[in-house]
């Protein structure tokens, strides 16, 4: 049944690029739609805690497998997807246009589903890299000047990290024999302080961490996200660069690298920089995208943090962060694009005073940035609540500290773009600004939602839905 | 007759209060007779209940703290005096005070002040005493701010300072539970040995001489006696707090601690009695205000009380007991004659006044009555009771006596000053067409002054029946109780002497009566002082409040700088940071190449650096 997760965008691509154009271009979107509601429906009702191999997953000979980790995950998917293909509906002009974006959609989710299903690191890498080829062209889509540099920096890095990766996995094919997690985890294990090993970890990381957007290995990313349409900037910083580095980094360091020290040494420390440089960067930032971008980077030394502390509530935590990240930051660029589109720019001295002509815009903006501050009782607390009490715990006090303080700083820049962009008076010439289409004030109502409702519902999910997710740790 | 009935002295002017501040302004008259009617039911209620000995009982809120009444000569007293006193108060007020606005209130708080200090007085558990000592401050509070336009300012003023007493009432109560081992006031029984114990005496003391109106606590009583409604003076400062304040130092001093003539505290309480005496006096003599001039008498005189009870000896306390009552009915009668030239000529300032005696004979002549009781002039009960309080004073020590003695001389020459200047003397044109008042307030007046005559000349009946018993059989054994013949003599010099004094002053100054003070308010040394007083340099409250101002302005000092390290230092820092990283990030893909393979470098090494 989880190969109908990389079956169904595949067979969407086939069937819409048949002849007879005129027809599919109308089709396109509400194809795109279909699917990923149906993998969110088929999400709430797979069971949690069910984990092994799929049965057509041996006709593919891949080895796909779900657990918790992945059930979050693709849920994630799910409606980062499908906010993406609303909110691309109204801000992609032209039908032609929107065809070709809706293609490396499915392309983008086909690469996204399978890396959180795959069990082996070769097969993770290549998911990896289809994520990544549908993410150049996401980013280069407009053809400008600016598309076309933030995609040639993604390429530049992101070739740095795949001859990491495929160094790593050489080196790990020449010393286990096999690429699959359990067998990499046990000869890990076995071989402490093997120096290969350890390289081909290091490396792997190191592709990972650019993969993520992790300082020092940032630089590509807020060219990308700023330069990127508006819808694309929704999949890259929702979902796209969360599956593609930071979920592969939380599945290799729990089922690979095992709670190696050093390991767990160099996270920590990467986290604390990237809130850190992330935060500071944000609050000298005058563009609406660029801002988030770095917020991204910020929020993203969180999960990196917390995987670093390793502890099961260090990880549920880190776990909890990412799904809810890609909920609020979501929620931050679709509110973004839909400024982007009603206004013309992202220039945040430009705008201002939106609030009264975007009310749900300016609400739901209200409610991810407080939720990304981490106030109570949105969903951004309780994850980094988590976090910070598993640090505490795990005697990494002043990493807690970090943390703590960061809040501040997230606030801070987070309520500087609110005032600027919603509050205050009217900026000139805005006087004529509504309320983007329906595609986007609903895709923002329903993340809010799902922000508010998680924050909310916390006590009840925390037994039902977050502690299971650590069946997946040994 | 069942025990509850207890509870009706607490309960029937307190639902009478609720129920006179829920009816609206427009409804006249009403108000009055639920007053009136609540006042006379609970009168005749203490007055049926006087000889009664009474314990009741039930459970409050637990930890040793029950709702424990106890109802005995002592208290019953009490409870006959206040609500006779609260009923004569209503009375006068039906006529005082028709035309003023928010009535109810005035009522209201009347009534529930009532209530709050027969259940203190009835209280039998020091928790439960504190309970009702505090709704107290809550009237207090409400009766000057209903006054004149700024009484805001007195009320708070008063609320701080009766606020602070009741502060070291309650740690008093707290530490005396403590070393007792019981909040039951009947059953402790303190030595005043150690510290701690002395300690909660004096804290106790503190609350208690505080509500009596001593010095430094008085210094709001003045105030209020300008901007409160006038029946508030004679219904607060003047009866009800001294009964309730000088109640509470009696039965500490004791019952609930074990007070010996020679102890340190003993020195201590009649001291801060002398002082009181003299100061609140000093003052007094200097005012040109009818009722400023009494409220300082309201203080000078609680000085006598401490200074009586603070003897240690039995005819001492019951000088102080004594004066208690006799203190109250004078004082107050004095405050309703005030009300009753300030109702028909406009003011009480002196300077205006002058002459209406004639025109008020029945004013006058309570004046007279209450004014010769409080200086002192035998056959009236302010002069039986200072009789046996010069007595005590004299045995402890010549200088406490002369102190009460230097007391009385100036209470004379002031009140020689107040007569002459308000009801003698030329008339002033404006007071020509001045009539006397009308019953419902020169009534309460009369009775009251009746009452001066009464205990003067037969003042063995309140002796006998009031005050002795309170002391006990055993206490009193061995005590004569016969006039003092030399003691008398030299009181019977100083009045004249204050009479001399007065015709020498009048004299001297010019101006009748109303200058009959400035020589002493002149005078080479007392100059400085007096002007420095009327501008409130001695004042704890005002001194108080400029340390606060001062600490208040060091606080905001902090929060600004705090605010700075808030709102610019950190500011500064985050931008410059911010810039820092901005700085960094040129935008040259070939720069963040370089970074990631650095940071590749730092893991590699990291990882690696066991080899």
């Amino acid at each position: 049944m989880l190969s109908q997760f990389l079956l169904l965008p595949l067979l969407a691509i086939i069937l819409l690029n048949l002849p007879m154009r005129s027809i599919t271009q109308k089709l396109a979107v509400w194809v795109g739609v279909l699917i990923s509601l149906w993998q969110i429906i088929v999400v709430i009702q797979l069971p949690m805690g069910r984990s092994g191999p799929d049965v057509m997953g041996k006709y593919f000979t891949l080895g796909l497998s779900c657990d918790n980790l992945t059930l979050v995950l693709l849920m994630a998917i799910g409606i980062v997807t499908l906010t993406t293909i609303l909110v691309g509906r109204q801000t992609i002009t032209g039908e032609k246009q929107l065809f070709g974006f809706m293609n490396l959609v499915f392309v983008a989710m086909i690469g996204m589903n399978g890396t959180v299903m795959l069990t082996d690191l070769f097969s993770l890498y290549i998911f990896i890299e289809v994520t990544a080829i549908a993410s150049f062209i996401l980013i280069a889509f407009q053809r400008d000047t600016n598309a076309l540099e933030g995609a040639f920096k993604y390429i530049i890095l992101s070739a740095t990290a795949t001859v990491m990766m495929l160094l790593s996995i050489s080196i790990m094919l020449l010393v286990v024999g096999d690429t699959s997690f359990a067998a990499a985890g046990s000869a890990v294990q076995q071989s402490q302080g093997n120096p290969l090993v350890m390289l081909a970890i290091g490396l792997f990381i190191c592709g990972l961490l650019i993969k993520g957007g992790v300082v020092p290995f940032h630089g590509w990313l807020p060219a990308a996200y700023s330069a990127a349409p508006a819808a694309a900037s929704v999949l890259l910083a929702g979902i796209a660069t969360k599956t593609s580095g930071i979920y592969a980094l939380i599945r290799l360091t729990t089922s690979v690298f095992a709670n190696n020290e050093s390991v767990n040494h160099i996270l920590l420390l990467a986290g604390a920089i990237s809130i850190l440089v992330g935060a500071f960067a944000a609050i000298g930032q005058s563009d609406f995208k660029k801002m988030l971008a770095y917020s991204s980077i910020s929020q993203v030394g969180y999960i990196i943090l917390a995987l670093g502390c390793g502890t099961n509530l260090a990880i549920i935590g880190a776990v909890f962060h990412l799904f809810n990240h890609s909920i609020f930051k979501s929620l931050l660029f679709v509110n973004s694009a839909a400024v982007e589109k009603q206004s013309g720019t992202t220039d945040m001295n430009k705008l201002g005073g939106l609030g009264s002509k975007m009310p749900i815009t300016n609400a739901t903006s209200l409610i991810a940035f407080l939720s990304t501050a981490g106030v109570p009782p949105l969903a951004g607390f309780w994850s980094k609540l988590i976090i910070v009490i598993a640090l505490w715990q795990n005697g990494l006090h002043t990493y807690a500290t970090i943390a703590v303080l960061a809040s501040v700083l997230t606030l801070a820049y987070l309520l500087m773009m609110q005032r600027k962009v919603f509050f205050g008076k009217l900026a000139n010439g805005l006087s004529g600004v509504k309320e983007a289409g329906w595609g986007i004030t609903l895709s923002a109502t329903i993340l809010a939602a799902i922000t508010v409702g998680v924050g909310v519902l916390f006590p009840w999910m925390f037994n039902s839905v977050l502690m299971p997710i650590s069946s997946f740790l040994k | 007759m069942t025990d509850s009935y207890i509870l009706l002295p607490i309960a029937i002017p307190f639902v009478a209060g609720i129920v006179v501040l829920l009816i609206g302004q427009q409804i006249k008259r009403v108000k009055e007779a639920i007053a009136l009617l609540a006042t006379a039911a609970t009168l005749g209620l203490t007055i049926t209940l006087f000889k009664e000995n009474i314990s009741y009982s039930i459970p409050w809120t637990g930890f040793g703290i029950d709702l424990a009444l106890r109802l005995y000569h002592f208290s019953a007293f009490i409870l006959v005096a206040a609500a006779a006193f609260s009923f004569l108060f209503v009375l006068y007020s039906c006529s005082f005070m028709r035309d003023k606005p928010r009535l109810n209130q005035f009522y209201s708080y009347m009534l529930i002040t009532l209530a709050m200090t027969n259940g203190a007085v009835l209280a039998d558990n020091l928790v439960l005493m504190l309970f009702f000592w505090e709704g107290l401050m809550l009237t207090l509070f409400g009766m000057i701010a209903i006054g004149r336009e700024g009484a805001f300012k007195t009320a708070i003023k008063a609320f701080v300072i009766v606020g602070i007493s009741d502060l070291c009432l309650m740690m008093g109560i707290g530490l005396a539970g403590h070393l007792a081992g019981t909040m039951t006031i009947s059953k402790i029984n303190l030595p005043v040995v150690d510290s701690l114990g002395a300690l909660a005496f004096i804290l106790m003391m503190m609350g208690a001489i505080s509500k009596a109106g001593s010095v430094p606590f008085h210094t709001w009583i003045p105030d209020a006696a300008v901007d409160a409604p006038l029946p508030f003076m004679a219904f607060l400062p003047a009866s009800l707090e001294k009964l309730l304040g000088i109640y509470l130092l009696a039965r500490i001093s004791l019952d609930m601690f074990k007070l010996h003539a020679g102890s340190w505290i003993s020195i201590l309480l009649m001291t801060i009695g002398a002082i009181t005496i003299l100061i609140a006096v000093m003052m007094a003599l200097v005012q040109k205000d009818y009722k400023r001039l009494l409220s300082y008498h309201a203080v000078s005189q609680v000085g006598y009380m401490i200074l009586g009870i603070g003897t240690c000896l039995p005819i001492g306390i019951v000088g102080g007991l004594f004066h208690m009552i006799n203190h109250a009915l004078y004082k107050s009668c004095l405050f309703l004659t005030g009300g009753a030239v300030e109702k028909q000529t406009g003011t009480t300032d002196l300077a205006k006044l002058g002459g209406i005696g004639i025109k008020m004979p029945v004013t006058f002549t309570c004046f007279v009555i209450a004014a010769a009781s409080i200086s002192g002039v035998p056959p009236f009960n302010g002069f039986y009771s200072k009789e046996l309080i010069y007595d005590a004073a004299l045995v402890r020590g010549n200088i406490f006596y002369l102190a009460a003695i230097l007391g009385t001389f100036l209470t004379a020459a002031s009140f020689l000053k107040l007569g002459h200047a308000a009801f003698l003397g030329k008339i002033s044109d404006a007071n020509k067409k001045v009539r006397e008042v009308g019953p419902s307030m020169f009534v309460p007046m009369i009775i009251i002054a009746s009452v001066c005559v009464i205990f003067g000349v037969w003042n063995y009946l309140p002796l006998n029946n009031l005050i002795k018993p309170i002391l006990g059989e055993e206490r009193l054994a061995g005590h004569e109780f016969g006039p003092n013949m030399m003691l008398i003599t030299v009181t019977v010099i100083v009045l004249v002497g204050a009479l001399l004094h007065h015709l020498f002053a009048v004299k001297v100054n010019g101006g009748g009566g109303y200058k009959a003070s400035d020589h002493i308010r002149h005078a080479p040394f007392l100059e400085g002082i007096y002007t420095k007083a009327e501008k409130r340099w001695f004042d704890p409250y005002d001194i108080a409040m400029l340390i606060v101002r001062g600490a208040s302005r060091f606080g905001w000092w902090i929060d600004r700088t705090i605010d700075w390290l808030y709102e610019d230092f950190a500011v500064r820092v985050a931008t410059g940071l911010s810039s820092v990283i901005k700085l960094a990030h040129t935008g040259s893909y070939a720069m963040y190449v370089v970074w990631s393979l650095i940071g590749v470098l730092f893991v590699v090494i990291m990882l690696m650096k066991s080899f």
